[in-house]
């Protein structure tokens, strides 16, 4: 339903517009119509000066917003880092003044082994996946937790 | 901890009871599941001896099967959720 509108919208505004392709139409469909609605008074306000279709497709912010339908934002090293830092200060028996990027677990922090263990399960928590046993206990400084999840998640600089 | 393997085996069994533990559906016995499994570990940081290592052992194997046993049991028979907790993660 809201495809049919938004398509019939966008056609009427502009021959050139009509090129947007069906599939085009029908992915950005399965937004709420609210969306859609105000993706036409978008398509209104540029009718004027006529953009490329290529414009629209990729430049828009709008449409970029959508095209992550149900998926999360996309990982990257600063994000990885804040999300881990942000778990670590939670853990009540570490100092988040004392806490740094490069701080050890044990020799800087105080922890022990067990406190070691139920961080990396805050981090499987917070990633959603597991860390086998034997990497890790690798993992003693949340630089090397920020290291090993980027390179799990396929996530570089 | 006498040699390194039994180190290995104790804090894969702590993991292991802390994760069965937490699905619990129960928030009574979850949260004391988990404090009592938190505070027997840390009770028996010091234990050296590898006789009182491997009865200690043997008792976290039993308890292990004891919360999968009930935690099984427990979803059978869920009940409400209690005002303390809060609403389930939707992922």
């Amino acid at each position: 339903m809201a495809a049919r509108i938004l398509a019939r919208c966008v056609r009427s505004l502009n021959p050139r517009l009509a090129v947007l392709s069906r599939s085009h139409v029908a992915a950005l469909s399965s937004a709420p119509l609210g969306r859609s609605r105000s993706l036409c008074l978008r398509a209104r306000g540029h009718s004027g000066h006529r953009p490329a279709l290529t414009q629209i497709q990729y430049s828009s912010p709008l449409v970029s917003q959508l095209r992550q339908y149900g998926d999360l934002p996309p990982l990257t090293i600063d994000s990885i880092r804040d999300r881990v830092l942000y778990v670590l200060k939670l853990y009540d028996k570490i100092n988040p003044e004392k806490l740094q990027v490069s701080s050890h677990f044990m020799k800087d922090l105080g922890l022990d082994s067990l406190d070691q263990v139920e961080i990396i399960m805050a981090m499987e928590d917070e990633f959603g996946f597991e860390i086998p046993d034997a990497e890790a206990e690798k993992l003693m400084t949340p630089e090397e937790i920020v290291q090993y999840i980027a390179d799990k998640k396929d996530v570089y600089e | 901890m006498a040699a390194s393997s039994s180190r290995a085996q104790v804090l894969s069994l702590y993991r292991r009871l802390l994760k069965e533990s937490r699905s619990f559906p129960s928030y009574n016995y979850r949260t004391y599941a988990l404090r009592r499994v938190r505070d027997a570990f840390r009770e028996n940081r010091s234990v050296e001896d590898p006789k009182a290592l491997e009865q200690l052992l043997n008792k976290a194997r039993d308890s292990l099967a004891i919360i999968q046993r009930q935690v099984s049991i427990g979803k059978m028979y869920e009940t409400q959720r209690t005002v303390v907790e809060p609403e389930p993660k939707n992922l």
